[in-house]
């Protein structure tokens, strides 16, 4: 190793000093990075193992991508030998065929980016999916206790309510508000909202929803209006909306008194975490 | 008459919206939900088939890639992944039609499949699928071809894709972390720069130990980490090339310079220089290599990070008597205080999502770390260990990666979310300290 000199050269002038201090600071980094060539190289240069993007198979049945924004980090990484390869057909996902979903790319605008009313021949559950359900009674009675405390009474699946209220025809406040309940009680216990994203206060969505009288799906959630969405916040508006969908989904068949069908057959559910964040 | 025919129109109105009511369709709001990890399925990846490769056979492969997503979901906090021993093993075919009812019973929500294949140019292909059990869609899919030595790559690439479609925002598997490593005793340490993926694996050294290194910094790039070196005993910052492993000294300084920072578009640096006991913040441009000096108070100026716009600068001072947090204009204009109340406030990171800002809040001989907006409101402390430091963000925003010190002198890299609630160990060979977590990989 060569000896460090440093800047302190008292005797000479404060430009020969820097001069000399430049000089010798080259050959220090000279020296050095001889005696780092020397020690073997830490590092392979092929040392980030490149990953090459396929295409596999047909496009997703999802609907409307959302402008495939893989890597939404904000530094954009240099050029790199690793790049989107060009779609290469697979020999491995025989499936091209199934789904020859046009995919057309929509609007980027939030709303349009949701998933609306599902307009693909994916061969739905049918109206009355017999999915086994994760049901807990024990934990749902808990659940109406809480969510609706103002509600006088639990809902009993059955009519006592509307008896209290109103006439046959029109349920009495009342017995709205149990229904309400119990339709709570059960769809907030299968929401998983998406938790600490950037914009999950500000978000709410409705969806519209029709049930057979046996309290099963007559149809697809249908998407309604969403709060919150934006151009920036598009994948998580997505993503946002399909946590509800998947309540509804997972919930359904829903335990509701018979005698108020007319009230339940057609609903709305606002779903708004903002209790919860 | 056009009067009556608009005041008629106008009762009309009046008159549908007050009947509108009594028709109304049933409204309910949920406003509370299960705030619980989302149950997934990631069953074993299926090979077509079985093929010898050097990382082992393409059968073992496949089951190491569901193991890596798998921990890595888990890791997340955001998912709970069901125990693989009571998830069907699906055969190949099955990867395009999965048997959804099989999961449904096991209440997953969402399920995570895929296969890997061994190609002729012996370059392995593993398929990533991702499925909504429940409406039985499928959300995702993506494909990605690797050297054999890189299929860890393709799990952590899949485990970010589905994260990504999933929550909505940018995952971070695909990330690597410096940090320092420490051996030896307190008097005599032995710290070397090393480098690993996010989950600790594939672990290297990047320095000999020689000389003393301190805080790495990842450039966005992911090519270049900059820290400081005792090289030659002349404490300053260095530049690393990865690959070429090529070292440089920054600027031409003529005392101590520490601290180093990329600006978001990696073509800064900014760092803090010593000069007779007061330390400034100074860009340098690294193209040009032009220094501009930022800060000239007579204080120790230091820790400087950038927001990921560019346009302000959170750095730590003790100006107003002790370390306390600032913000800045990134030329310097405008300092403004943003951490207050009891304690002291060191080492800012601002988040790669720009909404907060990570420190170590330092309160009664304790260090924690804690996030605060840059308006200085929403303080929140995260962890509560002995002594936590050095707080890094993953590139989404969401997790962030520190050293935990014990009180026996043992340091150790963990990370935790921004709810504060998962707070995991990130395993390395050696204690460790100064981690930098890398932006997403290409």
């Amino acid at each position: 190793m060569t000896e460090v000199r440093h800047d302190r050269a008292p005797a000479m002038t404060e430009g020969r000093a820097l001069a000399i201090a430049a000089a010798a600071h080259l050959a220090l980094i000279a020296a050095l990075s001889l005696a780092i060539h020397r020690t073997p190289p830490p590092f392979a240069p092929g040392d980030i193992t490149p990953v090459e993007f396929v295409d596999i198979g047909a496009v997703t049945t999802s609907p409307s991508p959302a402008p495939p924004a893989p890597a939404p980090a904000p530094p954009s990484p240099a050029p790199d030998p690793v790049e989107a390869a060009p779609p290469e057909p697979l020999p491995v996902a025989p499936a091209p065929a199934p789904l020859p979903q046009p995919a057309q790319p929509r609007d980027t605008t939030a709303q349009d980016a949701i998933p609306q009313e599902p307009p693909r021949p994916v061969p739905r559950p049918a109206p009355a999916p017999p999915a086994p359900q994760p049901f807990d009674p024990g934990a749902l009675e808990a659940l109406i206790d809480r969510a609706a405390p103002r509600a006088a009474r639990r809902p009993p699946p059955g009519t006592e309510a509307q008896g209290r209220g109103a006439a046959p025809g029109a349920p009495g406040p009342q017995a709205l508000a149990t229904l309400e309940a119990a339709i709570r009680a059960q769809i907030a216990p299968c929401w998983n909202p998406p938790v600490g994203g950037a914009d999950v206060r500000a978000m709410t969505v409705v969806l519209r929803i029709r049930l057979n009288r046996d309290g099963s799906l007559a149809a697809p959630p249908e998407f309604v209006s969403q709060t919150g969405a934006t151009e920036a916040n598009a994948s998580y508006a997505r993503a946002f909306v399909e946590t509800a969908r998947r309540a509804v989904l997972r919930c359904s068949p829903l335990d509701l008194p018979t005698a108020l069908y007319p009230q339940w057959r057609e609903f709305e559910l606002n779903f708004d975490p903002r209790v919860m964040t | 008459m056009p009067t009556t025919a608009r005041v008629r129109r106008l009762l009309a109105a009046l008159l549908a919206l007050a009947a509108a009511p009594a028709a109304a369709q049933l409204r309910v709001d949920i406003t509370e939900g299960l705030a619980a990890p989302m149950p997934v399925a990631v069953p074993v990846f299926p090979t077509p088939t079985v093929t010898p490769t050097p990382a082992g056979d393409t059968a073992t492969i496949g089951e190491a890639v569901a193991r890596i997503i798998t921990a890595n979901l888990q890791g997340s906090g955001l998912f709970r992944p069901i125990d693989r021993a009571a998830l069907p093993r699906p055969t190949h075919a099955e990867i395009l039609k999965p048997a959804f009812f099989a999961y449904r019973t096991l209440a997953a929500q969402a399920l995570v499949s895929g296969f890997v294949t061994a190609n002729a140019d012996g370059t392995l292909t593993v398929g990533c699928y991702l499925h909504d059990v429940f409406s039985e869609e499928e959300l995702a899919r993506q494909g990605f071809t690797v050297p054999v030595a890189g299929w860890r790559r393709a799990a952590h690439k899949c485990s970010d894709m589905v994260y990504t479609r999933l929550t909505g925002e940018a995952g971070y598997f695909d990330t690597r972390i410096v940090y320092v490593s420490e051996t030896g005793p307190r008097t005599s340490r032995i710290k070397r720069l090393a480098i690993m993926d996010q989950d600790g694996a594939n672990h290297r050294f990047l320095t000999s130990g020689q000389n003393i290194v301190l805080t790495p910094r990842f450039a966005p790039s992911q090519q270049t980490i900059s820290y400081m070196s005792f090289e030659g005993n002349r404490p300053r910052v260095w530049l690393y090339t990865l690959g070429s492993g090529r070292q440089e000294a920054v600027g031409t300084f003529q005392s101590m310079t520490f601290a180093p920072s990329f600006s978001p578009d990696g073509s800064r640096l900014l760092l803090s220089v010593m000069a007779s006991g007061n330390a400034d913040i100074q860009a340098v441009d690294l193209a040009s290599r032009r220094i501009t000096r930022l800060t000239s108070a007579s204080a120790i100026d230091t820790s400087p990070s950038m927001s990921p716009d560019g346009r302000r600068i959170v750095f730590e001072s003790d100006r107003g008597g002790t370390q306390q947090l600032y913000v800045m204009n990134a030329d310097g204009s405008g300092v403004t205080r943003i951490s207050f109340g009891e304690g002291r406030a060191a080492s800012p990171a601002w988040s790669p999502r720009g909404d907060l800002i990570a420190f170590v809040r330092i309160r009664g001989g304790q260090f924690r770390i804690a996030v605060i907006r840059p308006d200085g409101t929403g303080e929140r402390v995260l962890t509560d260990g002995w002594q936590d430091e050095n707080p890094s963000w993953s590139p989404n925003g969401r997790v962030i990666v520190f050293t935990r010190t014990e009180r026996g002198g043992r340091s150790t890299l963990r990370s935790v979310d921004l709810t504060g609630r998962n707070e995991r160990a990130i395993p390395t060979p050696l204690e460790a300290s100064d981690p930098s977590w890398s932006s997403l990989l290409p």
